[in-house]
């Protein structure tokens, strides 16, 4: 349903490095892999730490031109530019901690999974863990016979953890390609895909979700 | 038939408005858990049966096996039933933390059991607790911002009016930029009209 | 709360892609002298009356609102580029002209904020409602052409409304027939999301399958 656009094929990451990107564009991109992704992704770490840097200088410049009788127009604009970047890091927090409130036993099972949160996220994701487990334990778990007590497994004679709601990494997404990414294999098939910069493709998940990590594909 | 409770609880959950609560249903849930002892009653002598007759358990295939199996496979499904139950319920009292605060309206209230009120006040601890760790509120900017000023024109005389340390004449018919919470208070009160071009 | 992950429901709100296109850049004439802006999301300006210059939309929207610049907008908006992608889009099945990812959020808010600065606003609005519409329509033919499993399926040239539009149907669509097609039976992972019991949904599943 597409037609060939013009872009050229060839141009590398290099191009990438000739643009400057500011950190809320880096940012925004964040967010929107996260929102998108059904997985929760690698904490941002370094660029939450700069941007909340440059969000509390902000602040502290919008205090001062309001007392010091700058101009209220260029006050109000700089109070705009604060508003859009605290709400995309305000958003891009949220989304984690639902995806951590949602996928709670999964992630304490799951190291590789674990080592994807913030410090803080780590002990939310403890919280969530006991407070649910506690929650089932005294609702269902107690008044059942002792074989089926398990919180993870649906009886004892069960070989390995089938009550865990799991991220559906089989699911489609949308996504955008950032350079020219030569013929890769699509997960579970024998078919390969080509991508140009900004080619737009509905695609399997689990085909992309480590070019989504190392930045080659953003999910819109 | 067996399951036909869990059934029924698991159904009232998904014919319940997206994002609402349905009363907690004690009495099905407590006839659905009466249901597993029971099955597990039976599943017992079932086997017990089964070791009797000299038989061993884990290989013989005779009708006190496969009755066995109906049972902790009926007992299983109501389990599942059950979690999902509360698990799912689980998640849209999250949520209302985010909708109504860590404080719930009395209505609301009423329809939770009384270990989903404790794992209310749990989770909102939580969550405030990595709240502030964060040193960051989370449950403010939670739609895109808009611009903070609008136009309005004034509508009745108000007068000279002191905000942010300067004086505004607000005569009737004038127009003036305001910061959308300085004009709220005067356009609920009908003095104001917001401007959309 | 926000980023609700329901499939039902478009994954970015109206407000949220609105919000993302207002990042897009557009040409303002000034009428006021003012200091450079040394915003977090960028530096602009400075600003001199009568000299052009480039700002992110919702920049432009704020200094418009405050009657501190006209805005120019952008050459596809022209009544004579649009009607020209109007007649493309009709003569041709399957191409999608090109026209900027977020053509309708953009067009919208300049018809919002800064209809005195678009020529021919009136004819320019339903140009850019019959392309919509003619898009749309094709999209829909197009989409029932999927009948089959893939793994991808590039979309170019779709607009971010558009892409919000299709994407929870063929999204879904397509994991539909990948489970389907699958040898091994899908694993309990639904359960979150559907609210049903997951006995019976494989019980369907395995009869679906071939």
């Amino acid at each position: 349903m597409t037609s060939e656009s013009a872009s050229t094929p060839g141009i590398d990451g290099d191009y990438e490095a000739l643009i400057s990107t500011t950190d809320v564009e880096l940012l925004k991109r964040a967010w929107r892999n996260e929102k998108a992704a059904p997985e929760i992704l690698h904490f941002e770490s370094a660029l939450i730490q700069r941007i909340r840097g440059q969000i509390q200088l902000m602040e502290e410049t919008v205090e001062e031109f309001s007392g010091s009788g700058i101009d209220p127009l260029s006050v109000s604009l700089y109070q705009m530019d604060l508003d859009r970047t605290q709400y995309l890091l305000r958003s891009y927090l949220r989304i984690r901690l639902q995806k951590i409130e949602k996928y709670t036993f999964h992630i304490s099972n799951n190291s590789e999974v674990q080592s994807r949160l913030s410090g803080q996220e780590k002990g939310f994701a403890r919280r969530c863990n006991e407070d649910l487990e506690r929650h089932l334990e005294e609702s269902v778990l107690s008044k059942l016979p002792d074989n089926y007590r398990d919180i993870l497994k649906q009886s004892l004679i069960s070989e390995e953890n089938d009550m865990v709601p799991e991220p559906h990494l089989d699911t489609f997404v949308v996504c955008k390609s950032r350079r020219f990414l030569g013929p890769f294999q699509l997960d579970g098939s024998d078919e390969l895909l080509e991508m140009k910069p900004d080619d737009l493709c509905i695609i399997h998940y689990k085909s992309i979700r480590e070019r989504v990590q190392e930045g080659e594909i953003d999910l819109v | 038939m067996y399951g036909r409770k869990a059934f029924q609880l698991v159904k009232e959950l998904a014919s319940g408005e997206k994002g609402q609560l349905t009363p907690y249903n004690s009495d099905l849930f407590d006839q659905v858990t009466a249901e597993c002892s029971q099955h597990h009653l039976e599943l017992q002598s079932l086997i017990r049966k089964i070791q009797e007759e000299g038989l061993d358990v884990q290989t013989t295939r005779n009708s006190e096996h496969y009755g066995s199996l109906i049972h902790h496979l009926s007992l299983v499904r109501n389990k599942r039933c059950l979690m999902a139950y509360v698990y799912n319920r689980a998640e849209i009292i999250r949520s209302l933390i985010w909708k109504v605060g860590p404080v719930l309206p009395q209505e609301i209230q009423e329809r939770l059991s009384h270990t989903e009120e404790e794992y209310f006040k749990r989770h909102s601890a939580a969550l405030q607790s990595y709240m502030s760790r964060l040193d960051l509120d989370l449950t403010v900017d939670m739609v895109p911002p808009k611009d903070p000023y609008i136009q309005v024109r004034v509508l009745d005389d108000i007068g000279v009016v002191l905000s942010d340390d300067k004086t505004t004449n607000f005569a009737r018919h004038s127009m003036h930029f305001l910061k959308r919470t300085d004009a709220e208070q005067f356009i609920s009160r009908g003095l104001m009209e917001e401007l959309t071009d | 709360m926000a980023g609700q992950s329901d499939p039902h429901q478009s994954l970015f709100s109206a407000e949220e892609v609105e919000f993302i296109a207002e990042d897009e850049t557009v040409e303002i004439i000034p009428n006021l002298r003012m200091d450079a802006l040394n915003f977090i999301c960028g530096d602009f300006g400075p600003f001199f009356p009568q000299i052009a210059t480039q700002v992110p939309l919702w920049l432009a929207v704020a200094l418009k609102k405050r009657g501190k610049c006209t805005i120019r907008p952008p050459q596809w908006m022209s009544v004579e580029k649009l009607t020209q992608v109007l007649e493309a889009e009709r003569d041709s099945q399957r191409m999608f002209e090109q026209l900027p990812f977020h053509y309708v959020e953009i067009s919208r808010l300049l018809f919002d904020h800064a209809r005195d600065d678009i020529p021919d606003v009136y004819m320019a609005r339903s140009l850019i409602e019959d392309i919509r519409d003619v898009r749309f329509h094709k999209v829909e033919t197009n989409l029932e052409t999927l009948t089959e499993r893939a793994f991808a399926l590039k979309i170019n040239n779709l607009s971010a409304m558009e892409v919000n539009i299709v994407r929870p149907f063929v999204g879904r669509a397509l994991q539909a027939f990948y489970k389907h097609d699958s040898l091994e039976l899908i694993p309990d992972q639904e359960r979150v999301s559907d609210r049903r019991p997951q006995v019976a949904n494989n019980a369907t599943r395995r009869h679906l399958r071939r």
